[in-house]
C-alpha cells in the first residue's frame, strides 16, 4: 500500500471525524504548545541573562597580563631593570601589543591600566572620589563605550569622564557638613535621602578643568599634592540598563599614558607616587576585543605564544548555560508530562473511532487489506492528528508568548520573550511521537478486528 | 479450479458444539457459474466464509488455483484474497466515505497499484456494469441496484480466480434482480470468471449453471455425496 494512497485515506478520515479529530487536536496542541512555551521561556531568560552577563562581563573580551619569566612590580619591572628584560619574557610590551593587534578576529587592543583612587576637584571646588585608568582615549570605542558628549583626545593633559564620575560632586564644605550631620544623627532617613540624591545628582564637567588631589599620609601631617589642570574632552554614556545609582558606584576617569606619567610626577610622594604605573612601554594589563565569541579560544592560544597571560569570562556563560539546560530539561519535562495526558485523549477517541469503524475495517480486510495495512492507516492517522495538534499548538504558543509580553510589558525590564524557531520542530516532533504512540493500542486493536464478524449483519 | 474436500465444521454453543457442516465435497471448475442453494440455516453462508478464507473449517481442505487456503496463515490469507478471491455482499458493503470509483478502486489499493492504473480499470468496469458518469457520486447518492452493480465492479477489479456472491439480489426489487443477474451472467460469460452465488432463491439458482443445494449442513446434491443428512453428530 502506497504512502501517499495511506496518507490520503488518513486525511479523509481525520476531515470526516470531526470531533474526535477535535478532541485529538485540543489535547495535543495544548501539550505542544507547553512544550514550546517552556522552551521559549527558557531560552528567552538565557538570552536576557546572557545578554545582561555580556554587558557586565564582556564576554567578547579577553584580559591580557604579564606571564612567565621573573615577575616584575607592576608586570612590567622596574626602571633601569631594562638590561634584564630577557629575564623576563612574560613581559606586556608595546611591540607584544602591535603584534596582538595584527592578529586575525581582533577588533581592537588597548591597555586599561589601573592606576589607582584619587580624589578629583572641579574649578568650582566640588569634590568626589574617583578611579583612575590609564588607556588609549581614541580607542575607548572599541571597547562599547559611547560618548554622550565630546570624545576621546590624543592631546596630552586631557581626560575622558565616565557617567558615574559626573555624579554626586559636592562642594568640599557641603560634603563635610553633611557627614558630620549623618555622623551625630546615622538614623535620620531624611539627611540619608539627601545624601543619597546628591550622590545621583550630576554635574555638567564637559569642557571643564578637574584636578586631582592627594594627601600624603605616609608621614605625619604629609603634605596635600595636587595635579595640573586636566581638560574633559569627553562623557561616557550611562551604560546601558544601568540606573543613575547604580552609576554613581562606578566613578571612572580615563587618561592617556602620556598623561599619566606627567601625573605620576606630581603626585609623587617620599614613597613612592599616588599613581601606580607600569614603566614606560609596558603595561599591566591589555583589554582585547574580539570580533566573535567562537574566536576568543583561537586569539587566546595566540596570545599564550606571546608567553602573555589571557583569561575570558567565558566560564560565566558555561555555567548560566549548564544552570538554563537544567531549567530547561525541567520545562521540557512539564510539557512532556501534559503531552502524556494529552494523549490520553487520542487513546481514547481513537479507540472509540476503531470501534465505530468496525465494519469498515472488516471489510477492508475481506478485500485483502493485511494486519500491518490496517495498523497503517490507523498509526498514520494519529500521526496526522499530532502533526495538526501541534501546529495549533504552535499557533497558541505564539499566542501565549504574546500575551505573556503584554503581560510583563515594561516591568520586564529589557526582558522580552520569544519562540525561538528551533523550538518548534521539538514541539511539532513531540507532538507527531505523541500522535503515533497514542495510535499504537488502536492501531493493533483495528488490525486484530476479525473481518468475518465486523461484516456480520444481526 | 474450486476444490472443496471432506469440509466439516462445528460451531461452540456454551459448552457444547454443534456441528453446522458435514464432510462437503464439490468441485468448480474455471468459469463455471454455480449456485449455493439452501434455506437459512442450511450452513451456506458459513461455507462460503469457508471458502473465502475468513473462517478456518475444524476438518477438510479448500483448493483455490492449487493452493490449499487452509493451511494459509492470516496475512498470507489476506494477500491470497487480495489476488484470487472477489466478494460481493448482500448488503454491498460499500464505503461511505469514499466515491464510487475510489470503491472500486480500493482492493487494488492495498496492493500498491498506481493511481492511474487503477483509475483506468475502475473506469473501464463502471463501464461494463452501467455505472459510466457516476464515478465521482458517493453510495448514498445511488439506488441498491446501483450500489450493487459498484460491489460488482469492485470484486472484479482485481480479477480474481473466483467470485463469492453472499445474496447479491436478497436486498433488491425483482426488476432490479433480473439486471443484477444479467450483469452477472454477461460479465461470467465475457470474463470467464468462476462464480459462486449463495442463494436461498431457487429462481436465481436455476439461472446458474450448476447447483449445489445444502440441508443441515449436508451437500444434498454435490458432486460427491458420501453422507446422507441423518442425525446430529457431536462435533470435536
Amino acid at each position: 500500500m502506497k504512502i501517499r494512497d495511506i496518507s490520503r485515506m488518513a486525511w479523509d478520515q481525520v476531515k470526516r471525524r470531526k470531533v474526535v479529530t477535535g478532541l485529538c487536536m485540543t489535547g495535543i496542541s495544548i501539550g505542544c504548545a507547553a512544550i514550546i512555551v517552556a522552551l521559549s521561556i527558557g531560552q528567552s531568560a538565557q538570552a536576557y541573562v546572557t545578554e545582561e552577563v555580556n554587558r557586565n562581563f564582556k564576554m567578547d573580551e579577553i584580559m591580557v597580563m604579564p606571564g612567565g619569566g621573573i615577575p616584575s612590580p607592576a608586570g612590567g619591572g622596574q626602571a633601569g631593570q631594562q638590561e634584564n628584560e630577557n629575564l623576563n619574557p612574560g613581559k606586556l610590551t608595546d611591540e607584544k601589543l602591535e603584534i596582538i593587534r595584527g592578529f586575525k578576529h581582533v577588533v581592537a587592543a588597548s591597555p586599561f591600566q589601573e592606576a589607582g583612587y584619587l580624589q578629583m576637584v572641579t574649578m568650582d571646588n566640588k569634590i568626589g572620589d574617583t578611579q583612575v585608568v590609564v588607556t588609549d582615549l581614541s580607542k575607548l570605542t572599541h571597547f562599547d563605550k559611547t560618548f554622550s558628549m565630546g570624545g576621546g583626545s590624543g592631546v596630552q593633559g586631557t581626560a575622558v569622564l565616565n557617567y558615574g564620575a559626573t555624579l554626586g560632586l559636592m562642594d568640599v564644605s557641603v560634603r563635610q557638613n553633611l557627614f558630620d550631620q549623618m555622623n551625630a544623627d546615622p538614623f535620620n532617613q531624611e539627611l540619608m535621602n539627601q545624601y543619597t540624591s546628591m550622590q545621583t545628582t550630576p554635574t555638567d564637567l564637559y569642557r571643564k578643568q578637574i584636578q586631582f588631589q592627594m594627601q600624603d599620609y605616609s608621614v605625619p601631617n604629609g603634605p596635600l599634592k595636587q595635579s595640573s589642570a586636566l581638560q574633559v574632552t569627553g562623557i561616557l554614556e550611562i551604560p546601558e540598563g544601568y540606573s543613575a545609582e547604580r552609576a554613581s558606584y562606578e566613578k571612572v576617569i580615563y587618561i592617556s599614558p602620556e598623561t599619566a606619567a606627567q601625573l605620576s610626577k606630581e603626585m609623587a610622594f617620599e614613597n613612592g607616587s599616588a599613581l601606580n604605573l607600569p614603566e614606560e612601554g609596558s603595561y599591566g594589563s591589555v583589554t582585547v576585543k574580539v570580533d566573535d565569541v567562537d574566536h576568543i579560544k583561537w586569539v587566546e592560544q595566540m596570545i599564550q605564544k606571546l608567553q602573555l597571560s589571557a583569561s575570558d569570562n567565558l566560564y560565566q556563560q558555561d555555567m548560566l548555560k549548564e544552570q538554563f539546560d537544567m531549567i530547561k530539561m525541567a520545562a521540557l519535562g512539564v510539557g512532556v508530562f501534559i503531552l502524556v495526558i494529552a494523549s490520553i485523549s487520542i487513546i481514547v477517541a481513537m479507540t472509540m473511532s476503531t470501534h465505530q469503524r468496525r465494519r469498515q475495517i472488516g471489510i477492508m480486510k475481506v478485500l485483502g487489506a493485511n494486519m500491518r495495512q490496517i495498523r497503517n492507516m490507523f498509526i498514520t492517522e494519529a500521526a496526522l492528528l499530532g502533526l495538526l495538534g501541534g501546529l495549533l499548538g504552535v499557533g497558541f504558543s505564539y499566542l501565549i508568548i504574546m500575551g505573556m509580553n503584554k503581560l510583563v510589558g515594561t516591568a520586564g525590564n529589557g526582558l522580552t520573550f520569544f519562540v525561538p524557531l528551533m523550538t518548534l520542530p521539538v514541539g511539532l516532533a513531540f507532538a507527531i511521537m505523541t500522535g503515533v504512540l497514542s495510535g499504537i493500542y488502536p492501531a493493533i486493536s483495528a488490525s486484530r478486528t476479525d473481518a468475518l464478524t465486523a461484516i456480520k449483519r444481526d | 479450479m474450486l476444490r472443496v474436500e471432506n469440509i466439516s465444521h462445528s460451531f461452540k454453543t456454551g459448552n457444547e458444539w454443534t456441528k453446522v457442516l458435514h464432510s462437503i465435497n464439490f468441485t468448480v471448475n474455471q468459469g463455471e457459474m454455480v449456485a449455493l442453494l439452501g434455506s437459512s440455516g442450511s450452513g451456506k453462508s458459513t461455507l462460503l466464509n469457508l471458502m473465502a478464507g475468513l473462517m478456518k473449517p475444524l476438518e477438510g481442505h479448500i483448493y483455490i488455483a492449487d493452493q490449499d487456503i487452509v493451511k494459509l496463515g492470516e496475512n498470507k490469507l489476506a494477500e491470497f484474497r487480495r489476488k484470487h478471491i472477489g466478494f460481493i455482499f448482500q448488503a454491498y458493503e460499500l464505503i461511505t466515505s469514499l466515491t464510487v470509483c475510489e470503491n472500486v478502486e480500493l482492493p487494488l489499493v492495498f496492493q500498491s497499484v498506481s493511481p492511474r492504473i487503477r483509475r483506468q480499470k475502475a473506469l473501464q468496469l463502471l463501464e461494463q456494469v452501467g455505472l459510466q458518469g457516476k464515478e465521482d457520486m458517493f453510495p448514498s447518492q445511488l439506488s441498491g441496484g446501483q450500489q450493487q452493480r459498484v460491489s460488482i465492479a469492485r470484486s472484479l477489479i482485481t480479477e480474481p480466480s473466483v467470485i463469492f456472491a453472499d445474496e447479491p439480489t436478497g436486498n433488491l426489487d425483482s426488476k432490479t434482480e433480473e439486471e443484477i443477474l444479467a450483469i452477472l451472467l454477461h460479465l461470467n460469460k465475457t470474463l470467464k470468471t468462476t462464480f459462486i452465488v449463495v442463494t436461498h432463491e431457487h429462481e436465481v439458482a436455476d439461472r446458474m449453471q450448476r447447483i449445489f443445494s445444502l440441508r443441515d449442513g449436508y451437500l444434498i446434491n454435490g458432486d460427491f455425496r458420501e453422507e446422507s443428512p441423518v442425525s446430529e453428530e457431536a462435533a470435536p
